[in-house]
């Protein structure tokens, strides 16, 4: 295998790994900063991506003449506002599922699990009433699709689009969690809730805050996918799962670990997919065997919800 | 002020009396008349219908229940079969075989189905076969096209309707290799019907004598299929041969489409399912098979359809396509042979299916059907098709380029492989 052919496969790996991070951001959040296993994260995913093929596609419920001024509008136009305004829409959701969670706090993390697979169905069957049960494909604006020439092969065009924002999104969950007041008032939630309000914070709001941002994030990966995966009814349950394992890879709660789990679970799932096409499914699954048998918290994890 | 019972004349006796008499009519009135329709009325014939409703099947699985209940529904403005008026259940088999398993085993030892219907993954096709043959139950696999359905995989009480990997392969290699070229890559889902299918399609290739340089095998429910698309792209093939499914399939056809990688290499997919592409029609490319379309030029083609689209006005897809069709001629053709049976008795009904021939007219192919008795799959019409540049309306997606008979696409692998028991040794059942 010259170093020729390996080098695509490399560098297909590292964007499906970026992707994947996206996916597993708002993920992590949640379940690293409010340790809760957010199940309803894939079909919060699904409605992002169903909320901004509508805006992209113009098929609001607006008046028709609205709409039909609206798909007047370029398309990049509507793609740009599709990707600030669908996490927008999305969140609300978030919000009621954080009010229907609140029961759930400080009692057995099955309670919190149970609950967000019952709304991740619920979400699931509102997608079916509401859009049917028909693919969707989402508008691409014509300088972000096709394909471009590279290493004599080609490459889809948006994909480097969407590892590209997948980057931004990351870093600025980095730097709001990092390197803000909030951020800092997150974490210490997490780690100690109590005198967290003992120092007069209110802690349910905060909670809200936090839910509101990993939906929103749940969200936004659904529209940057939404091109590369199509839109279908169960197209949350395809990002849930890698979404679960590149958490428990890097780590709960870490968010380099996140980062690092989404990118090795890309490079493994695409140089087999190469070159051992059969085991391309199943290689995400090895690592992680292969990580937790040897750092049961994973990369860079910490005690956390899964061991209670 | 007078009581009322005094004003009409009533004492409170004859009250009592009247309420009583009353009481004791309704109380025998219903029970009896209950008791005359029992005698009456017979026992209602009940299907099974196993069909997916979710994974990757899920939307096919309800496009081929939507052809079943279709049949059903006809046969019950009739009056039903030898009297008996037909019933239905059904569960999501999840596209899962272990689903299948149990919800099989439950609509025969528990809800009194005397036959089941529906299959679209060859998997949980194989997995309600298990179940049909251990009760002798009659099972109609609709939908599932992997070849080893009517070859290792068949069974007395089963019957296969749909065209397999092999009669698609038959009606679309021998042509291929030589106008288009000898170098073929497969890519095959990595399940039965993927196996299969592309077995049948690499010995029909080097039949043709050309050559398979690499086969890619795709796990079920993959979503990016970048990494096979830049392997396909390396080994720069003349011809691709899909063998991929369901949601699978759409996901592919998106990828290959964005990079408008259909015009870089010819591709044939072997089976189209009209649910796969209804949704995602701007990636229709390349040539496909199919064994029915509902613009077919043929006499009843038109009727079934307004039929159909009468039955279904809010359905997600708004014309029947092959998986529809499939239910609905299975169905059709099941309560056919119990009528010529005049029984529900599982022998004498596959007695009247084996063999059994379907005129062109009666279901809308080409070309006369017959059901082979040492496979027990329906031997069809095969249509191969491409994308439709002249569509009369919006749901003419296919041009229909080739209609192959349905001994010219025989599945001999089949015969082969195909070890039935002898009908004697089959349980015998009935409901």
């Amino acid at each position: 295998m010259s170093l020729l052919n390996l080098l695509p496969h490399l560098l297909n790996g590292i964007a499906l790994g970026l992707l994947f991070s996206l996916i597993a951001l708002g993920f992590m959040l949640i379940l690293g900063l409010m340790e809760q296993i957010n199940l309803a994260h894939g079909s919060l995913f699904a409605l992002g991506a169903y909320f901004a093929y509508a805006i992209c596609g113009a098929k609001l419920p607006l008046p028709p003449d609205v709409l039909v001024a609206w798909a007047g509008v370029p398309l990049g136009l509507r793609f740009a506002t599709a990707v600030v305004v669908a996490p927008i829409l999305v969140a609300p959701f978030g919000i009621v599922l954080e009010r229907l969670m609140r029961r759930t706090y400080g009692r057995d993390p099955l309670y919190g699990l149970l609950l967000t697979f019952g709304v991740a169905m619920v979400l699931e069957e509102l997608i079916r009433v509401v859009w049917g049960t028909r693919d969707y494909m989402m508008p691409v604006p014509r300088d972000m699709s096709g394909g471009f020439i590279m290493l004599d092969l080609i490459w889809s065009t948006y994909r480097f689009w969407a590892a590209g924002m997948a980057v931004v999104a990351m870093g600025a969950v980095w730097f709001i969690v990092e390197r803000t007041r909030f951020g800092a008032m997150v974490k210490a939630g997490a780690h100690d809730s109590e005198i967290v309000q003992a120092l007069g914070i209110d802690l349910t709001r905060l909670r809200v805050w936090v839910f509101v941002l990993g939906t929103m994030l749940a969200a936004f990966a659904g529209v940057i996918m939404a091109p590369l995966w199509g839109i279908r009814p169960h197209m949350g349950v395809d990002a849930v799962v890698p979404a679960f394992l590149i958490i428990v890879l890097g780590g709960v709660g870490s968010f380099w670990g996140a980062a690092l789990g989404g990118l090795l679970v890309g490079m493994v799932v695409g140089l087999s997919g190469a070159y051992a096409s059969e085991w391309s499914m199943l290689s995400m699954y090895l690592l992680l065997i292969a990580v937790v048998t040897f750092r049961a918290r994973g990369l860079f994890g910490k005690k956390s919800v899964l061991e209670a | 002020m007078k009581r009322r019972s005094d004003t009409s004349g009533l004492s409170r006796r004859a009250l009592v009396k009247g309420g009583l008499l009353s009481a004791t009519a309704t109380f025998f009135g219903p029970w009896q008349h209950t008791r005359v329709l029992a005698q009456g009325e017979k026992k209602p014939i009940k299907l099974g219908l196993t069909c997916d409703a979710s994974g990757q099947y899920g939307n096919s699985g309800q496009d081929d229940m939507r052809g079943i209940r279709l049949a059903i529904d006809e046969f019950n403005a009739k009056g039903g079969v030898l009297g008996r008026k037909i019933e239905w259940t059904t569960a999501d088999t999840e596209t899962n075989a272990a689903t299948g398993t149990r919800i099989a085993e439950r609509f025969i030892t528990q809800e009194q189905c005397g036959f089941l219907i529906g299959a679209v993954h060859s998997g949980v096709a194989n997995a309600i076969t298990q179940v049909a043959n251990k009760y002798g139950t009659i099972y109609f696999n609709t939908n599932s096209s992997a070849p080893s359905e009517a070859g290792e995989n068949c069974s007395r009480i089963k019957f296969v309707w749909d065209g397999n990997g092999t009669n698609f392969s038959k009606a679309a290699v021998q042509n291929a290799v030589q106008k288009i070229g000898k170098k073929w890559l497969l890519l095959t889902n990595d399940y039965v019907w993927g196996h299969t299918t592309s077995a049948a399609t690499k010995a029909e290739v080097e039949k043709a004598g050309g050559q398979i340089i690499d086969n890619l095998l795709i796990p079920q429910s993959t979503r990016d299929f970048t990494s096979y698309l830049l392997k396909v792209q390396q080994a720069k093939p003349d011809v691709v041969a899909m063998a991929v499914g369901g949601d699978d399939m759409k996901a592919l056809r998106q990828q290959i489409s964005a990079l408008k990688l259909e015009e870089k290499t010819a591709w044939i997919n072997n089976q189209q399912d009209w649910p796969d592409i209804w949704g995602a029609e701007d990636t229709l490319f390349g040539v496909f098979g199919t064994n029915w379309y509902h613009l077919l030029p043929l006499p009843g083609v038109a009727e079934f359809v307004k039929r159909w689209q009468t039955t279904y006005p809010q359905s997600p897809i708004p014309v029947p396509g092959n998986v529809s069709y499939n239910g609905y001629i299975a169905t059709r053709e099941l309560l056919r042979a119990i009528e010529r049976a005049g029984t529900t008795s599982n022998h004498a009904v596959i007695k009247q299916l084996e063999g059994h021939k379907m005129l062109a007219a009666d279901r809308m192919q080409h070309f006369d059907a017959y059901i082979d008795p040492v496979t027990h799959q329906v031997q069809q019409t095969i249509y191969l098709a491409r994308r439709n540049a002249k569509p009369v309306d919006k749901t003419d997606l296919y041009e229909v380029i080739s209609w192959t008979r349905p001994e010219t696409a025989v599945d001999d692998a089949s015969l082969e492989k195909c070890k039935m028991k002898a009908l004697a040794d089959v349980p015998v059942f009935d409901t």
